[in-house]
């Protein structure tokens, strides 16, 4: 057996390496992803006082720090046992939607867009964003003006761009001003067109990419998101859902504070990354895909025009079942920035966004506390245990890229088995073993909590496991 | 006008000494001169420097042998990159072939060994005033 290395993985956030095991034949026999990076937020946050955890576990990211900030701040409501005010709500949603835009619109122009653009067998030299900025020069100034447009809204909410200090426990530090909404409203219609026009290029270009739909982890899985009363695209509140690819609900309305009972989470000893599955099916089989793809799947509708508007022809895409194709989470992520945009609008309008009361206060009431949002890349789970006095006892965290670590490697492994051919390795089908990882999207700083660079590595191994090449894309 | 980027994460021991700076000049009146914290340097961030001619990075630079020595590099530190942070080159890159901007531009670095905690606070303190004064004066 032969294997080959990817590492590191590149234009991916975090540390990543793929190994692809060949068999005698020099066929690939397996594939996987190894996160080599580790930071351990779970045991260093034990001992610290439960109001510093929303700063604290922010940094566990720098591209989706909301996220962490939302959950934790949830986390502590429960922990105090308090609802906090609607407009503390509503400005929490907006800032969570303002985060959505700026990662996805990273993802799609400046990560990913280089494939769409120049073919995944593209010289590598020339299948980067800096060819991109030279060939393409709109796309990348529209995908800075999106990024700016969420970025400016985080800090403006929230009080910074990266580690927002505004989300508090019990809703947020300080109320919209009427200048402020002004200011963001009136960038709503250039914002739109920039989402739309790269939803139409995405879509334009969408045939030329049939080999990569069908081998990019594509598979039947199970699929998981938060959803609410209305069934409609939910990022902040709601419950627990998990279908399964025929569209069937295994288990809805399951209150996150319940996770455990459904959430298995494995670890595997050549990966910092846990393995979470469903746990009445079983590790392995149990394997679900959270994020965009999976709150498309399961939502009825978005409940914003034109958002919903995409949505039906997206689901026109799975023939009235869940769509499962990986590659679509690139689509998928392009309709959520046009809802995200539509929701901004509709939040700030809402009367009751604007009122003074933003935050509630209270003593600890619970021992225990779950805070649960859809993060841009999907379902986050922070669980803290609390002493009387607020000294964090346990914590649990489980990731959003973590959810999706089964799909990851089975997709991997898909997409090597489709393109990688021991006496031919191109560097256009390496890429697209990257590019499999790369719909995910995944934040592996984030996931596993990461200390180093952003890099990752191809490893291929022979059928005694040595390693016959080693392709470092760092 | 004159931009002043001072960037690091504030939880990393002398990793803050960009942001340090930016504090320091934060409480003198500098003319034509936008002074800007970041945790990282972001795409987004070119759009705050259209209008500027010079580009000042602040950045501390991993260097066990070195420790608290200053430098001032006339050309990029850094390759090209983008990811969800990206390099000063990326920045200047970005400014040159999407906005026909053309700055003049500097890096200056502390070199550190340190990204826990800030092992020497009289030297680092020295490294922050040194460079602040320099930015005044300069």
């Amino acid at each position: 057996m032969k294997t080959i290395v990817i590492d590191p993985v590149t234009r991916i956030e975090g540390h990543a390496k793929i190994t692809i095991d060949l068999d005698c034949d020099g066929k690939v026999e397996d594939a996987k992803i190894h996160v080599t990076q580790y930071r351990g937020f779970e045991k260093f946050c034990e001992g610290r006082f439960y109001t510093e955890m929303p700063a604290i576990t922010a940094r566990t990211c720098g591209i989706c720090p909301v996220s962490h900030v939302i959950a934790s701040s949830k986390a502590i409501d429960e922990i105090l046992a308090i609802t906090p005010p609607q407009a503390g709500i509503n400005i929490r949603k907006i800032i969570n939607l303002a985060q959505i835009v700026q990662s996805h619109a990273l993802n799609f122009f400046h990560l990913s867009s280089p494939d769409f653009i120049y073919g995944f067998d593209a010289p590598k030299e020339d299948r980067n964003i800096f060819k991109m900025m030279q060939t393409h020069p709109q796309m990348a100034k529209d995908g800075i003006n999106l990024r700016a447009f969420g970025q400016k809204i985080i800090e403006t909410l929230g009080g910074k761009r990266i580690h927002p200090t505004g989300i508090v426990p019990g809703g947020v530090a300080k109320r919209i001003e009427e200048s402020q909404k002004q200011i963001i409203l009136e960038q709503i219609p250039d914002m739109l067109k920039i989402a739309q026009s790269a939803l139409e290029f995405f879509k334009t270009n969408l045939h030329k990419f049939q080999k990569e739909i069908d081998a990019f982890a594509t598979f039947p899985s199970l699929f998981m998101a938060l959803t609410n009363e209305n069934g409609t695209l939910e990022h902040y509140d709601g419950t627990l859902c998990f279908m399964d690819s025929e569209g069937n609900i295994l288990k809805d309305k399951i209150n996150p504070q319940d996770y455990k009972e459904f959430i298995g989470e494995a670890v595997e000893s050549d990966s910092y990354l846990k393995s979470p599955y469903y746990k009445p099916l079983g590790y392995e089989k149990g394997m679900y895909r959270v994020g965009a793809l999976a709150r498309l799947n399961i939502a009825n509708s978005c409940g914003t025009p034109l958002a919903d508007k995409e949505l039906k022809k997206f689901k026109a895409l799975g023939g009235g079942k869940p769509v499962l194709n990986s590659f679509y989470y690139h689509y998928a992520r392009l309709i959520e920035i046009i809802y995200a945009i539509e929701k901004i609008e509709e939040l700030l309008n809402a009367d009751e966004t604007m009122s003074e009361d933003v935050r509630r206060t209270s003593k600890i009431s619970k021992s225990r506390g779950v805070g649960c949002s859809e993060a841009p890349r999907g379902t986050l789970f922070h669980d803290y245990q609390v002493t009387k006095n607020g000294i964090i006892t346990a914590l649990n965290l489980i990731i959003a890229t973590g959810n999706n670590n089964l799909a990851m490697n089975a997709g991997v492994k898909q997409a090597a088995q489709a393109f990688i051919d021991s006496k031919n390795i191109t560097d256009g089908a390496l890429n697209r073993v990257e590019a499999v990882i790369r719909c995910f999207d995944p934040c592996l700083s984030c996931s596993t909590h990461a200390l180093g660079i952003v890099s990752s590595k191809i490893e291929v191994r022979d059928h005694n496991k040595k390693i016959i090449q080693v392709i470092d894309r760092n | 006008m004159r931009a002043i980027i001072g960037y690091g994460n504030s939880l990393r021991g002398e990793d803050a000494f960009g942001l340090d700076v930016i504090k320091e000049l934060q409480k003198l009146s500098l003319k034509e001169t936008k002074l800007i914290s970041a945790h990282q340097l972001t795409p987004e961030m070119v759009l705050e420097l259209q209008e500027a001619d010079e580009i000042l990075f602040i950045d501390t630079c991993h260097d066990e042998k070195n420790r608290y020595a200053l430098a001032c590099s006339l050309t990029e530190q850094n390759g090209l990159n983008l990811s969800h942070h990206i390099s000063p080159k990326t920045i200047i890159y970005m400014l040159k072939n999407l906005y026909a901007k053309f700055p003049d531009f500097f890096i200056y670095s502390m070199m550190s060994g340190s990204f826990d905690v800030i092992e020497d606070k009289r030297r680092y303190r020295e490294s922050v005033e040194i460079v602040s004064r320099h930015l005044e004066c300069y």
